[in-house]
């Protein structure tokens, strides 16, 4: 197993609705492919969106030795996964976001502070990734909003087909906003889609301004980054223009928005920037 | 870190690909990894090589292939070898650029009897 960050064997997840008993709501997938037999045959459905080549095979010497040419993408299952989850939210007209960073950066807050401005006007539902506990989807139900918490146990991201599963529970009505709120991790979340129509990456002062040189893939992927803990901006060194200065090097076209999420500071550019992506997604 | 994840999802389209032609076993395997995929080729290998031991890859040899970074100026077209997402083009200076090769990162063939 992986000693640097504590990854385990992946496909172990489980998918909690904190609204219902433990007894006889989880579901426990144990592997991927009992998950494919058992519970999701429809997706075996879309085999045919695969975009890679047809096998070639050809015999190199007599000894039926035979080299197979795939030129297989590796990650093109969850990417085909994460396409039919944005068709979902496409066809709903649900602005769905996965909120990325390090631990600690105050990504539950933001949500629970949001929730409680916006539940009236929208329907918000939110799905939780951590390793362990339902500790932040009681967080966010208490807030006001519908949640599922899924533990990845020893995984260290979400992947489209988490998504898959915990959007099939919360039945998401038309005209919403989806939050992922995804591992705390800036590395492993990086490279899987799960079918959202923007990435959010949030970053707090209490964090060097070097953050996106150190961690590029996942600033590179963002749409936009929220710098929060901005209530701390005079007791600690960190310098907004340089790091948006990074962050921009790496990605020309990330947007930020400077908030505390304690303190209220800037939350309105953040709800005037979730109106305006949502009234995109349903006026498409 | 997530190299693991990555690992078994080679095996599991190694599986099905030999499964597909009635393969006895797998003796090779090429996978691709380019520069600019945000996978770290060493740890891959070695997520791959332990979880290999109990797989329909026990028996093959793994071999990586890398390919190398490329980017293309925004501003003057120009090519160049990019070995990371901040780079400037060594032409004109001029920034951003597109990654146009290195983001590889594939099952190329296997070897099988």
């Amino acid at each position: 197993m992986c000693d640097t960050c504590g990854c385990g064997r992946p496909g172990e997840f489980k998918v909690h609705d904190p609204s219902h008993s433990d007894n006889h709501e989880h579901k426990h997938y144990h592997d991927p492919e009992h998950l494919h037999d058992n519970e999701h045959d429809h997706w075996h459905d879309h085999s045919h969106m695969h975009e890679h080549d047809h096998n070639h095979y050809h015999d190199h010497d007599s000894h039926q030795k035979r080299v197979i040419d795939l030129n297989i993408d590796i990650l093109s299952e969850n990417n085909n996964l994460a396409k039919l989850n944005r068709r979902f939210f496409e066809g709903r007209k649900v602005l769905c976001l996965n909120l990325v960073s390090s631990p600690g950066s105050g990504k539950t807050t933001i949500l629970e502070k949001t929730i409680v401005a916006m539940k009236d006007k929208k329907k918000l539902y939110v799905i939780e990734g951590d390793q362990q506990t339902q500790l932040d989807a009681r967080r966010i139900e208490k807030a006001g909003a519908s949640a599922i918490q899924i533990n990845t146990g020893s995984g260290c991201h979400l992947d489209a087909r988490m998504v898959e599963s915990a959007v099939e529970k919360l039945d998401v009505e038309a005209n919403s906003i989806l939050f992922i709120e995804n591992v705390g991790n800036l590395v492993c979340p990086a490279m899987f889609d799960l079918g959202e129509n923007k990435r959010v990456v949030v970053i707090s002062v209490t964090e060097g301004d070097d953050k996106p040189l150190k961690y590029p893939y996942m600033f590179q992927s963002s749409h936009l980054c929220l710098i929060n803990k901005s209530d701390l901006m005079p007791w600690v060194d960190f310098k907004t223009e340089e790091t948006i200065r990074n962050a921009s090097s790496i990605n020309p076209s990330l947007e930020f928005i400077t908030l505390s999420a304690k303190t209220g500071e800037g939350m309105d550019l953040w709800f005037k920037w979730l109106d305006k992506q949502a009234e995109f997604v349903i006026s498409r | 870190m997530h190299e693991l994840t990555l690992a078994m999802e080679v095996i599991r389209i190694a599986g099905n690909e030999a499964d597909k032609i009635m393969a006895k076993s797998i003796l090779e395997i090429d996978i691709e990894v380019g520069d600019l995929s945000g996978v770290e080729p060493d740890a891959f290998k070695s997520a791959l090589e332990l979880l290999s031991k109990d797989s329909v890859l026990n028996e093959a040899r793994i071999n990586i292939m890398r390919s190398s970074g490329k980017g293309r100026c925004k501003s003057c077209d120009f090519e160049f070898e990019m070995n990371n997402l901040m780079a400037t083009c060594p032409k004109c200076q001029a920034f951003p650029s597109e990654i146009s090769g290195g983001r590889e990162f594939r099952v190329l063939s296997l070897v099988i009897e």
